[in-house]
């Protein structure tokens, strides 16, 4: 079976924090119209090679094509230019607090095209009936409940059309049905969309609904790459520690390895 | 002593990276406010005009006040000397010069430093910390374009507007307090203000705000931008943007001023 070109290639990813490597060796691929899910505990890097995904950081050394163009060797310009075909929720969807969420949503095709307003308001509200939003357009972000402002931000990440799209940990800081809620619209976007789909999460309940394949990160290096059902079978320590849900002998060491990152000097 | 050396060279090397970044940051605000809109990449006017409602227009009251009662203050000092003389008379030209070239502008940045300067940090800042500059980011929308343009240009046109008022506003405290206490003719002190006036001290002093309006600005943005953590970082960023801003506003105006010596 041949695969087609991937969407997105990572090679030999390395990111730092002045002398402290966070991520190192890192190696993988995205398929079209996959949910590629980066796993992952707290510390791990999961969060730092998004940012490198979409670019809000750089990396030391290492590439990342999107749609076969390096990335993080383009001028800001072209960078630009390559976002626009790109979506990102944030963990705290990020919606701006100044903004109604009909002007949250409508914010990028207000900037990037030329549409009339009332086009514009069209698509914000096909937008935001497709997560599950009618009705809060005038609502502030602050008035909304945190699965609703996901969902705005899902709704906002969607507004250009993108190809691709990035979430940083769905479902943190809420309830599980909320959570599950929030899984089934990720799926929904996939399917609905052919949308090439890179999700970010500790939660390994929402892994075993959305993940077609998963990367395991480990102390900022890929542990595993495979499905669910290939990780499964691997002997890697780690990765059978996390799926067993199984607590860590050397807890302090990990909050030390944690702590040893996020200390500034 | 090699400590105190490396205090130095840290301390030399902070204060070059932040002037690099606040380059970056002026040429990032001109191409946004001149460049773009050239090239018809359009100018939030909207922001821009709220902004200048928010900086200029809601100013105006606690800007007004302090300013009326500044020059009740001046005429009142001025007198301590000038009755001596017999010169109450003069104490329109004291007011109306020191209004004009010096204290009108000096007390509107001020002020407006403290009340708009240290919102725009928190606003930034508060962003930053939510990443919502990220947001602005990952939607490949600038967020010089976005948020400082607008602010900039509301800030540039705000300042040297509310300090004509206040000019005015001082000069008719000085009158209040020159006629009803000390007892100086209401038409000689109008007067004395029109007779002491000259064209080059209203110049001098809207020039002055215009650059004041540059400096709050640019603080509030840098701070802003510079914000770190969480909330804590917020508060700590925008105590220090009024502080920055105020001492960047004494440094203007002595330039300015020994600048206006000369010419």
């Amino acid at each position: 079976m041949s695969s087609p070109d991937p969407v997105i290639i990572v090679e030999d990813l390395q990111v730092a924090f002045g002398e402290k490597v966070v991520l190192d060796q890192i190696n993988f691929s995205v398929q079209p119209g996959e949910i590629f899910v980066i796993l992952g505990g707290s510390g791990s890097g999961k969060t730092t090679l998004l940012r490198n995904l979409v670019g809000l950081m750089r990396p030391r050394s290492g590439r990342i094509l999107i749609d076969g163009k390096d990335f993080t060797a383009m001028s800001s310009v072209e960078r630009m230019e390559i976002r626009r075909s790109m979506g990102m929720c944030f963990q705290g969807s990020a919606l701006l607090g100044s903004l109604s969420v009909a002007d949250n949503v409508a914010l990028p095709l207000r900037e990037h095209t030329k549409l009339e307003e009332s086009t514009i308001e069209i698509m914000t509200r096909i937008k935001l009936e497709l997560v599950g939003l009618s009705g809060v357009e005038e609502y502030l972000p602050s008035e909304l409940s945190g699965g609703m402002r996901k969902r705005a931000g899902i709704a906002r990440a969607m507004a250009m059309d993108p190809k691709i799209i990035f979430y940083d940990e769905p479902s943190a800081g809420l309830d599980p049905i909320v959570a599950a809620g929030l899984d089934e619209l990720i799926r929904t976007m996939q399917s609905t969309f052919n949308l090439t789909s890179v999700v970010v999460t500790h939660e390994m309940e929402s892994v075993k609904i959305i993940a077609d394949r998963v990367c395991v990160l480990h102390k900022g290096r890929v542990a595993g790459v495979g499905t669910l059902a290939e990780l499964e079978q691997t002997d890697h320590p780690y990765i059978q520690q996390f799926f067993a849900r199984r607590p860590d002998d050397s807890d302090l060491a990990d909050a030390a390895y944690a702590r040893s990152l996020t200390d500034i000097d | 002593m090699i400590d105190v050396v490396g205090q130095v060279g840290r301390w030399a090397l902070s204060q070059l990276s932040a002037a690099l970044q606040v380059s970056v940051l002026v040429v990032d605000t001109f191409v946004w406010l001149v460049i773009a809109p050239l090239k018809g990449k359009g100018l939030r006017w909207r922001s821009a005009i709220e902004h200048t409602v928010e900086f200029g227009v809601r100013s105006l009251p606690i800007v007004g006040m302090i300013c009326f009662l500044i020059g009740v203050i001046i005429a009142l000092q001025a007198s301590y000397t000038l009755d001596q003389f017999g010169a109450n008379r003069y104490i329109a030209d004291l007011v109306a010069v020191s209004a004009l070239r010096e204290l009108a502008p000096l007390m509107t940045a001020i002020l407006i430093a403290g009340r708009c300067g240290s919102a725009i940090t928190a606003e930034i800042g508060t962003m930053k910390v939510n990443e919502e500059l990220d947001a602005l980011e990952v939607m490949g929308v600038n967020p010089v374009k976005y948020l400082v343009a607008p602010k900039f240009l509301a800030m540039v046109i705000s300042v040297p507007s509310v300090t004509a008022i206040a000019m005015f506003i001082m000069i008719a405290g000085g009158w209040a307090s020159a006629v009803f206490v000390v007892g100086v003719e209401p038409i000689v002190y109008v007067n004395q203000t029109v007779g002491s006036i000259v064209e080059k001290d209203l110049l001098t002093g809207m020039i002055k705000s215009v650059f004041f309006g540059v400096a709050i600005c640019w603080v509030g943005v840098y701070r802003g931008f510079q914000v770190e953590g969480g909330a804590e970082g917020v508060g700590r960023q925008t105590t220090a943007s009024v502080v920055t801003a105020i001492f960047l506003i004494i440094i203007v105006d002595l330039i300015f001023t020994v600048l206006f010596y000369y010419v």
